[in-house]
């Protein structure tokens, strides 16, 4: 097994750069940058001069960690390095440790370690990526939750119901001849459905859970000079977009990340739509379009002050098929009329608007969610956050909802086939090797055999 | 040496005896020893061949050419198909035997064959050239030369038999173990451990009261073993229910400690579907009540068996347990029951095509490989016969594969997995149960067989004609029946619904629940009606019924299996593998897989550990496909 080296801490100017070697060597790469007489303890942390190996210049004073095997993160023995963060500094460190033995890891393969000795499940493992990549709060809270085996612990009782279900089945299909208590359809019905809606709950965390990892692409469209970079900048509570008074100021597209409630959202500021006058508002407007169709909801601005014009028309059918929300903005002026949007699409009520004054923009935070049926909770409940999580656990649901329906109709092999696919799906979320013993399950239950 | 031959079985058993008569008929001259011939084909405990499961297991042995289910047509005398009730692939036959006769039979059929040669004695030792086998050793001095082994011994190898506080070495109840040979087997290297089985009391007939007990008819329509019967032959008889009392159950829990299982004695692991009636009592406590079977042991004996009722308690007081059962107050018991101890080989040590990695020429099959059941070690049997005699001929070996076979199933997994208590075939033990029936062993199999050399010409052309006939009626399934027609009135009749839609294919009729196959045949074009037997239309009815489900299968499958075929590279060194613990790339080591499927089934094997497995091949199969 080798012994392997990364930095822990992204690559940049900081104050501290933190490097990480595992495996069997560790401590004696770290000795020979530090000393022979180097004997830490487990858990601790000293600070030591680190030298070149071979000039025995210094290369920095950092504090050193150690962890004893098993009880670090990987598993092996683990050497942590806090240096300075200066890239040129903790760029010698590896190379001398690599100098020394160690190798560079591969990406993840601490990780892989920690899971091949069997300090995480899969499910803790592809957590602790999400933890690194959670761009907001809640999406952390899910992170930590599932790190510390939550995702396990709320499946465990549906993976038990649906074994149990399955072993009464497979018994009365294996052990004719054996005096069992004759199968209870409605019973193992009455098991299985609790499977399915316990399964079903957890997959449906999932829009929300993803949206609070993955985040919400909103694009603000609509004719020039209506306002959207006013309202873009009033959401984003700074003055990012250029706004004057000419029509088609914005020639490209701006986005920025904002929080809505616990959601990450990019928002999109785009160039007004309209037949342009030259290149680079063309440009732009293909731009816009490309964001319109990129974007989960579109917002879109019209001016209150003044009548829909066919633009505005455009504008309104372009985005019928969308998801959306319209905004008429412009509340401050007195010729402001707010009115019913009938024409091309669905009738629907714009919502009142004044980029200048802050009015109505809490409601537009509120309808940018709305589709989603997101509420903003407090990171309460479980949330499936991870896109593979989603797919096993409702191709689960449907395998027992179809094998539900089967009970009682056909004979048990075919019921069986697709608990023991549903069976395989859950086991694969946590990575458990899905060997299930329905057999000692089941010789545990019956009294069976001649 | 005494004697030359190209193959030598040692064992007369169920394993013994397909693998001698495959060797033979394969053209290899072959011997079969044994130690006592009048033995031959001896049930040691139930008599009766097939079950869920096993009855596929015998049918897969027929249909490969092996001789099992031939005999068991011939001498079985309850014939019942078990499963009526379930769908087709769960459907097995089972059959109780008259004893005597199937020994009889089994020899006769042996003594048949031609270039096999039948031999009694002990073998006491396996003589080899360095790691290549050369002959066996018997005890009486003789040297017999062989190019290739089969050790089929079945519980003898150290056979120790208990009955209350006595223990003495037997293979089987009134025979002599086997211990040098068992000694030898240490001494080449294998990896032996210890195993046990039970059997119960053989009662005399004619003390039982059998008004007291619920009988058990045979069918009246009984599904034969072999693709190639066409009647059978003895007069079926009854089998009879009958149960346990707590006043059994209290007297056994009192005297626990008279039970060699309980006191410790007995070392080994004993399979949990055959416990013995301690067990039984001991484990569910709250059941008043255990089901027993009476099965009769021939028409020509007094002898019955007393299923259910496995023990290893001291003999007399089997005799007071068996009077406190209903109906058996008078019973006299001409043969205890006992427990048996007996080594076994991890066959990890063995090869696909059951041959020890770690001496050529040398066959392991059947109960020394850690099964349990006769049929288990009948295909175990007709597996290594048949490597045996392609061994010696210079052929490639053979073998099944989990998708077709649930000799596959058995074969690979005791090869990957090895076994800790004995090992039983269940449907449940295949993932491809809906495609493995009983009654398509043929389409499965007799290809195979016929290729190797095991399926004779009648045999081959009866296949052809079923696997035609059977094509006819699937055709014919395929005709519509509209509204307008006077069968559709009729049909709806009979599935008790008024609307069956514009039209329907008799198809679609038969998947109706409640859709009777009298009603499928009345449909089918005379002509047809005429040619087909029962038989051929359940199996077509059986194909359609599962054909839609197998393909979902597939497609679910697919997706979760897409990376199975990948294969593993033969020098892959999984050692070198980063991120493999020790445990991992010992676990790898021993299975050797061929496949990342078959890696994927190897217990103990976690996810991270397939993973990295799977980076690591994929990656070499990506080298090699880009160049």
């Amino acid at each position: 097994m080798s012994t392997i080296v990364a930095p822990a801490t992204t690559v940049g100017r900081s104050a501290v750069g933190i490097i990480r070697l595992s495996g069997p060597d560790s401590l004696s790469i770290a000795r020979g940058l530090i000393g022979a007489d180097f004997e830490p303890q487990h858990r601790s942390v000293v600070f030591r001069a680190l030298r070149d190996p071979k000039s025995n210049e210094l290369l920095d004073r950092a504090l050193v960690t150690y962890f004893r095997a098993p009880n670090s993160f990987t598993g092996e023995d683990v050497v942590e390095i806090s240096c300075h963060g200066s890239p040129i500094v903790i760029r010698q460190i590896i190379d001398f440790t690599i100098y020394l033995g160690a190798d560079f890891a591969e990406p993840g393969e601490f990780t892989l370690r920690a899971l091949a000795n069997g300090k995480m499940n899969l499910s803790q493992a592809e957590a602790i990526r999400d933890l690194v990549e959670a761009r907001s709060k809640s999406a952390a809270q899910q992170a930590v939750r599932q790190l510390s085996g939550e995702l396990s612990s709320a499946l465990a009782p549906l993976k038990e119901r649906l074994l149990e279900s399955i072993v009464v089945l497979e018994s009365a299909l294996e052990f004719e001849e054996d005096d069992l208590p004759p199968v209870q359809i409605d019973d193992v019905r009455a098991r299985l459905e609790l499977v399915r809606s316990g399964v079903e709950k957890l997959a449906a965390t999932f829009s929300a859970g993803h949206l609070l990892s993955s985040g919400l692409k909103v694009a603000i469209v609509g004719r020039p000079n209506v306002g959207k970079s006013s309202i873009f900048n009033a959401l984003v509570g700074l003055d990012r977009a250029i706004v004057t008074e000419l029509p088609g100021t914005t020639r490209d597209c701006i986005a920025e990340q904002i929080s809505v409630g616990e959601i990450p959202i990019s928002l999109t500021d785009t160039a007004g739509l309209r037949a342009a006058y030259d290149p680079i508002e063309t440009l732009g407007i293909e731009r816009t379009r490309a964001a319109m169709a990129d974007a989960d909801i579109v917002i879109l601005v019209l001016d209150g002050s003044c009548e829909l014009t066919s633009e505005d028309e455009e504008t309104l059918r372009s985005v019928s098929n969308s998801t959306r929300a319209v905004v008429i903005n412009k509340a401050d002026l007195p010729s402001y009329r707010n009115p019913m949007v009938g024409r091309a699409g669905r009738i629907q009520q714009g919502i009142k608007v004044s980029a200048l004054t802050g009015e109505g923009l809490d409601e537009v935070r509120t309808a940018i969610l709305a589709p989603f049926e997101v509420t903003t909770s407090d990171g309460a409940g479980l949330l499936v956050t991870n896109a593979r999580h989603h797919e096993l656990l409702s191709r689960a649901t449907s395998l027992v909802r179809s094998s539900v329906a089967l009970l009682g109709i056909e004979s048990e092999e075919i019921v069986l086939v697709g608990l023991h696919d549903a069976l395989r799906l859950l086991g694969e979320i946590t990575g458990e090797t899905t060997a299930e013993d329905i057999l000692s399950k089941i010789f545990g239950t019956f009294c069976i055999g001649k | 040496m005494d004697e030359l031959f190209e193959v030598v079985v040692i064992g007369g058993g169920h394993a013994g005896c397909e693998a001698a008569s495959a060797s033979a008929r394969l053209g290899a001259r072959t011997a079969m020893i044994t130690i006592n011939l009048d033995l031959i084909g001896q049930m040691s405990c139930n008599p009766a061949i097939g079950g869920i499961a096993k009855g596929h297991l015998v049918r897969e042995i027929d249909a490969l050419g092996g001789i099992m289910g031939r005999v068991i047509d011939r001498t079985g005398i309850q014939f019942r198909l078990l499963n009526r009730s379930r769908g087709p692939a769960v459907q097995s036959p089972r059959a109780q035997a008259d004893r005597s006769l199937y020994r009889k039979e089994m020899r006769a059929t042996l003594e048949a064959t031609p270039n096999l040669h039948l031999r009694q004695g002990m073998v006491v030792d396996i003589i080899t050239k360095g790691s290549t086998v050369i002959g066996v050793e018997m005890q009486d001095g003789r040297r017999i030369g062989a190019r290739a082994i089969v050790v089929a011994t079945g519980t003898f190898l150290n056979g120790l038999i208990h009955t209350g506080r006595r223990q003495y070495s037997a293979g089987r109840a009134g025979e002599p173990a086997s211990q040098e040979l068992a000694a030898a087997l240490r001494r080449l290297g294998f990896k032996v451990g210890r195993l046990k089985t039970g059997t119960p009391p053989r009662i005399d007939g004619r003390t039982i009261d059998w008004d007291r007990f619920e009988p058990q008819p045979p069918d009246e329509s009984p599904v034969p073993f072999s693709f190639s019967t066409d009647r059978l032959e003895q007069k079926q008889l009854n089998c009879y229910i009958g149960y346990t009392t707590e006043r059994v159950h209290d007297t056994i829990l009192a005297n626990l400690s008279e039970s060699p299982l309980y006191s410790g004695k007995i070392r080994g692991v004993g399979p949990r579907y055959c416990p013995s009636i301690e067990d039984k009592v001991v484990k569910f406590r709250d059941k008043n009540r255990h089901q027993l079977f009476l099965e009769p042991e021939g028409h020509a004996t007094n002898e019955v068996y007393l299923n259910g009722f496995s023990t290893s308690l001291p003999a007399e007081l089997q005799r007071e347990l068996v009077q406190m059962i209903p109906g058996l107050a008078e019973a006299r018991i001409i043969r205890p029951g006992y427990a048996i101890e007996y080594d076994f080989v991890d066959p990890r040590e063995l090869r696909p095509d059951l041959q020890t990695q770690a001496i050529k020429g040398l066959f392991h099959a059947g109960q020394i490989n850690g099964t349990t059941g006769y049929e288990e070690a009948a295909c175990q049997g007709l597996l290594a016969g048949i490597n045996a005699a392609l061994s010696v001929s210079g052929r490639a070996a053979f073998r099944l594969e989990r998708s077709e076979s649930y000799i596959g199933v058995l074969a690979t997994d005791l090869i990957s997995h090895g076994v800790d208590e004995p090992y039983r075939m269940f449907t449940s033990r295949s993932e491809h149960r809906l495609a493995l029936r009983h009654d398509n062993a043929d389409e499965r199999l007799r290809p195979l067989g016929r290729e190797l050399g095991l399926v004779g010409d009648s045999d081959w052309e009866r296949f052809h004609s079923r696997r035609s006939r059977i094509c006819r009626v699937k055709g014919a399934l395929q005709r519509q029946i509209r509204r307008s027609d006077k069968e559709y009135a009729a049909i709806a009749g009979h599935l008790g619904v008024s609307d069956l839609g514009d039209s329907i294919t008799l198809e679609g009729v038969s998947k109706r629940p409640g859709a009777p196959r009298s009603l499928i045949e009345a449909l089918l074009p005379e002509q047809i009606k005429s040619e087909v037997t029962a038989a051929d239309v359940d199996s077509a009815l059986a194909d359609a019924l599962y054909s839609g489900y197998l393909k979902a299968q597939a497609v679910n499958r697919g997706r979760l299996e897409r990376h199975d075929s990948l294969r593993v590279p033969i020098d892959l060194a999984f050692g070198s593998l980063s991120g493999l613990s020790h445990e991992m790339v010992e676990r790898l080591e021993r299975a050797r897989p061929r496949t990342f499927g078959e890696a994927k089934r190897i217990p103990g094997l976690t996810a991270a550990a397939l993973s990295t497995l799977l980076v690591s091949i994929s990656a070499a199969a990506g080298a090699k496909a880009g160049g």
